[in-house]
């Protein structure tokens, strides 16, 4: 074995020498030999030949020169390389005398290995990528489970203060916070809405991100003083977008919501930030809140949860050790917030929730998204389902190989009878695999990088997913790579295993190609499985369309939301106050009211269906609870005609007027009255009426709000979950503090022609305010449908792939069957069989193969569709319908693809045929 | 006497053997050498040795340099190495022991009832 590596290192050597050292090591041998023939040429002549007969002797002594030359040339050099090649080329001229079979074998792959890389790229860049940081497998994140029952804004949140209290911890080194938002930036006066991510001071040193310029923020610095470090660092990649990466950028002034800021530096290249679905514009210290009116967060009020924290585990912890040593920490802090005047409200039983919460520590080497947590399940399942697309695609090839290995048996026979051994054989049928492969590969990526193309298109626009890329990098394609090896000896090996085990003296004497048996057999059994999997495809097709058409037409409790269209302002910031912006959205409802083509409008507060919420617990007057009794509600304060707008009925009571505007208690102007939705008003009166009773926030007994009306539910996050959500609205009021608004505008007929009309109202109104997101909310319900969108689309895509290889392969058997059947059909047509029974006889095939295939896939996809129940709605996983679907889908290709070939062989002329051969 | 072939693999040894023997030598006299101690029984094509020289080169059991020989021209000679000379004992025990096995089952032949 030693003995064999070092003569194979040996030959590498000679073969990586350079050539001179090589030609001259040649001619020293040469130059041995002439001398050695001269010596014995030599001694022949004193012993007295002549010179000619000298020669001859000492040429027969040292014998065949060229032989010997043959022999020296195999020592020193690598034989495999040298077949290698030679099989290449000979794999190359036998794919170019054969366009057809390679161009669909070609095609096949790389559909099969574009389908995979695509989903792959999606799912490597959102799940399975590491953050570009030092150390990431050090990096966790840390936060408190369970309810606070205090304010909660998004999931996996902690308090400024707690956040301050984890740095105590001899678990962690270092501990940073964020929160990620969207401002009205100025640069050189020019408004837009931009990715703002508000960082503690240690963020770049915790994540060990270095500047690309100028300085990043330091705690000392920048972590000091309420709103004394007015800095921005700005990331990489828009710098180099909106500043051509200029070098002079340090120092530059921009306002961040009408509050001038420096530009201090530029964060390192590659780093985008810690969630991989976001790729925030700038960076501005958490400690500049005051100055940036973000709503009801606060850097002092532990009740308040609103923060992602990171922080790296100090040495020697890991994330469960850390885990286990933090909660004496966290308890503290819970005793703190308990001595909040709030907490007398609470039962016994949510006193007890309360206290029982952990603290949960993981590990965040690839950092954290709550886009991720939506995309990660659908990710997964499609990156299955192209699996099986590419297992389709590769039966279809092995299919073609093992035909084509038929028609080529004399071929291979000659070969093996002029002496090739059966394993160089295998060897050059794989290597011409691998070439397919391997073209299958590169033409898999140009389709794979266009399909990304097109699934980010589908993305919503602007706000997510803005850093995926389409090209591939080579992560990307390593695995393409090793995909095409797979699939190249998964495709390759039975045809060459199969197709060179022959007889040879049979083949080479008759001239008729066995059809027979064993390969025969391996197709059928390649053709059943596709008709299997592509029945799973289609089924998983057809439970994900139902689940998109379920979630689209839910009664959403508004009506014809296509002339729906909503848009923001942003008036937060310095130049409004509570009283201004209010008087402000009147004339805005005002004019938009008196536009021609406008039916109605209204504004809120919290907008649909864009990811927010504002909900806490609301109980009524008179109202027992029972332990553990949900009675969260999600909030809302609107104008008047917010239903007649949205469409939503009005069930009972009545609507706000602008006679409830202001009409409240105190100096705040809180209001006296709500309206809530059906939900609340089943969930508390059951069948009588909710009308005149009030509610109140669960831990306060005031104020209280007198129920005015009730109204129809209506969807406020997302069609998923708002089945059972119960809500609560407000009128507006003059809050101090400046509230964000969401208009909604009734079109009365084509909405996207309005558009110009309502951002002319706001341009003349107030030229300053930048107008976001205008768009219908028929549009905008996709967006929230984007996960199902992409799994429908997807899947319907490749369940219909599937079905076209399976079609493909299936007419590819039965197509070969009846030529090699020919004769006997001549036969038996010759005997008196009627044109139908040579069609049945045919079709029969055809239907045993399918029906064996679906015999299968019912099975499995019965067991399979379980899986994916998370992702679907409104359907169940072993809905019926779905299966006789697919069932119809597969059922009629498969009697088009059996039919073609079945009626050539009916038309068969029995004289031809028999004279045939 | 008709001569016999050199058995397969038995050059690559009498090569190692000869320069262990003689030390250093060229393809030439290594090609002598084995004809004299042979007495003309093996058939030896001498461009052979050549090839054997490089096999033993490749495995790292001979060295080569340039000398002068004994007619005073200049030539390659090669000498065995360290290596060399373990695998050399090595070898000959291994030819020893499966000789001796041979020559046993050779001589069975009288010993049938």
């Amino acid at each position: 074995m030693i003995a064999r590596l070092r003569t194979l290192s040996a030959k590498f050597r000679r073969l990586f020498a350079k050539q001179e050292s090589r030609e001259l090591q040649d001619l020293e041998i040469d130059d041995e030999i002439r001398e050695h023939l001269q010596q014995l040429t030599e001694r022949y002549i004193a012993q007295g030949m002549s010179r000619q007969d000298a020669l001859a002797a000492a040429r027969r002594q040292f014998g065949n020169l060229g032989v010997h030359h043959e022999d020296r040339h195999e020592t020193q050099t690598v034989n495999s390389l040298e077949n290698l090649w030679r099989d290449i080329r000979y794999g190359a001229r036998q794919l170019r005398r054969n366009p057809l079979f390679t161009t669909v074998a070609i095609a096949t792959l790389a559909i099969g290995i574009g389908a995979n890389t695509a989903v792959f790229t999606l799912l490597d860049q959102l799940v399975l990528r590491l953050l570009p940081v030092r150390d990431p497998s050090r990096l966790v994140m840390v936060w408190p489970e369970g309810s606070n029952f205090g304010n909660n804004n998004g999931n996996r949140v902690v308090s400024y203060p707690f956040c301050q209290d984890l740095r105590k911890s001899p678990a962690l080194e270092s501990v940073t916070c964020q929160y990620n938002t969207w401002e009205s930036v100025t640069i050189d006066g020019n408004t837009e809405s931009l990715n703002v991510e508000l960082v503690s001071g240690n963020y770049f040193e915790t994540l060990g991100v270095k500047p690309a310029l100028g300085r990043v923020f330091s705690s000392a610095a920048d972590d000091q003083v309420y709103s004394g470090s007015p800095s921005i660092v700005l990331s990489h990649r828009f710098w180099e977008e909106r500043f051509a990466a200029d070098p002079k950028i340090i120092g530059k002034k921009i306002l961040v919501n009408n509050y001038p800021m420096e530009i201090v530096g530029v964060s390192a290249a590659g780093f985008a930030g810690v969630d991989p679905a976001q790729s925030p514009h700038m960076r501005i210290p958490l400690l500049m809140l005051p100055v940036l009116p973000v709503d009801g967060e606060s850097l002092i009020d532990r009740r308040t949860q609103w923060l992602h924290s990171f922080a790296r585990l100090a040495p020697g912890f890991t994330a469960t050790s850390a885990s286990a040593a933090l909660q004496p920490l966290f308890h503290q802090s819970l005793e703190v917030e308990s001595a909040d005047p709030q907490f007398s409200k609470l039962s016994p039983y949510d006193r007890n929730l309360f206290f029982t919460r952990t603290l949960s520590v993981e590990t965040a080497a690839n950092g954290y998204s709550g886009m991720r947590d939506m995309f990660s399940t659908a990710l997964v399942v499609l990156m299955c389902m192209a699996g099986l697309i590419l297992l389709v695609a590769c039966s279809n090839v092995a299919s073609l190989m093992i035909s084509r290995a038929t028609a080529r048996q004399k071929e291979i026979a000659v070969r093996l009878a002029m002496g090739a051994s059966r394993r160089t054989l295998i060897r050059s049928l794989l290597v011409e695999s691998l070439m397919l492969a391997g073209a299958g590969v590169v033409l898999g990526l140009i389709l794979s990088e266009a399909a990304i193309r097109t699934l980010l298109a589908m993305m919503p626009s602007g706000t997510t997913l803005v850093m995926l890329h389409a090209q591939p990098d080579l992560r990307i394609l390593l695995f393409s790579v090793v995909v095409a090896l797979a699939t190249g000896l998964l495709f390759g090996l039975v045809p060459a295993l199969q197709g060179t085990r022959l007889d040879v003296t049979s083949t080479l004497k008759d001239a008729a190609i066995i059809s027979g048996g064993r390969s025969a057999r391996t197709r059928k059994f390649l053709v059943t499985a596709q008709v299997a999997l592509s029945f799973l495809l289609l089924v998983g097709a057809g439970l994900f369309a139902k689940t998109l058409y379920n979630l689209k037409n839910i009664n959403m409790g508004m009506n014809n939301i296509a002339n729906l269209v909503m848009f923001n302002v942003d008036p937060r910031g310095a130049r409004y106050t509570g009283p201004t912006a209010q008087a402000f959205y009147k004339n805005v409802l005002n004019e938009i009211r008196a536009t021609p083509g406008v039916t109605a409008a209204a504004f809120s507060v919290v907008p649909l269906l864009q990811g927010y919420e504002w909900s806490g617990g609301i109980n009524v007057v008179g109202h027992q609870m029972k332990d553990g009794e949900d009675v969260d509600a999600s909030n809302n304060i609107i104008s008047p005609e917010y239903f007649k707008t949205m469409g939503i009925p009005l069930i009972a009571g009545r609507d706000f007027t602008d006679a409830d505007r202001n009409k409240g208690q105190d100096m705040a102007h809180i209001p006296t009255i709500c309206i809530v939705n059906r939900n609340f008003a089943e969930h508390f009166f059951g069948k009588e009426s909710a009308i005149g009773h009030y509610a109140h926030n669960l831990f306060r007994d005031e104020p209280k709000f007198q129920i005015v009306g009730v109204v129809e539910n209506s969807t406020y996050r997302s069609p998923r979950e708002d089945a059972d959500r119960r809500e609560i609205y407000f009128p507006e009021y003059e809050a101090p503090m400046v509230l964000q608004a969401t208009f909604y505008v009734r079109a009365s007929s084509e909405s996207k022609a309005l558009f110009p009309a309502l951002r002319s109202v706001i341009a003349k109104l107030d030229p300053s305010l930048p107008v976001m997101n205008m768009k219908t909310v028929d549009t905008q319900l996709d967006e929230v449908l984007n996960t199902e969108r992409l799994i429908a689309s997807l899947s319907i895509v490749f369940g219909l792939v599937a079905t076209a290889l399976a079609a493909l392969g299936l007419y590819g058997v039965v197509a070969f069957s009846v030529a090699s059947r020919t004769k006997e059909i001549g036969v038996r047509m010759a005997l008196g069989a009627r044109k139908a029974s040579v069609l049945w006889l045919v079709l029969r095939e055809t239907m045993i193969l399918v029906t064996i295939g679906i015999a299968i896939g019912i099975p499995v996809a019965y067991v399979l569709s379980r899986y994916v129940e998370s992702q679907l709605y409104g359907v169940k996983p072993t809905d019926i319908a779905t299966g006789l679907a697919a069932l119809a889908v597969l059922a009629a290709v498969a009697a088009i693809s059996g039919f073609i070939p079945a009626r050539r062989a009916s038309s068969i002329d029995p004289l031809r045929a028999l004279r045939h051969e | 006497m008709p001569k016999s072939d050199v058995l397969q693999g038995t050059l690559d040894l009498m090569v190692l053997k000869t320069l262990h023997a003689l030390g250093p030598q060229h393809g030439f006299g290594i090609a002598r050498r084995i004809e004299q101690v042979s007495e003309d029984v093996l058939k030896l094509n001498e461009g052979t040795v050549y090839t054997s020289l490089l096999r033993l080169q490749q495995q790292g059991w001979i060295s080569a340099g340039w000398g002068t020989s004994d007619n005073n021209r200049k030539a390659k000679f090669y000498a065995i190495t360290n290596e060399g000379s373990k695998q050399l004992a090595l070898e000959t025990e291994e030819w020893e022991r499966i000789s001796a096995v041979i020559g046993r089952v050779l001589k069975l032949e009288g010993e049938k009832p």
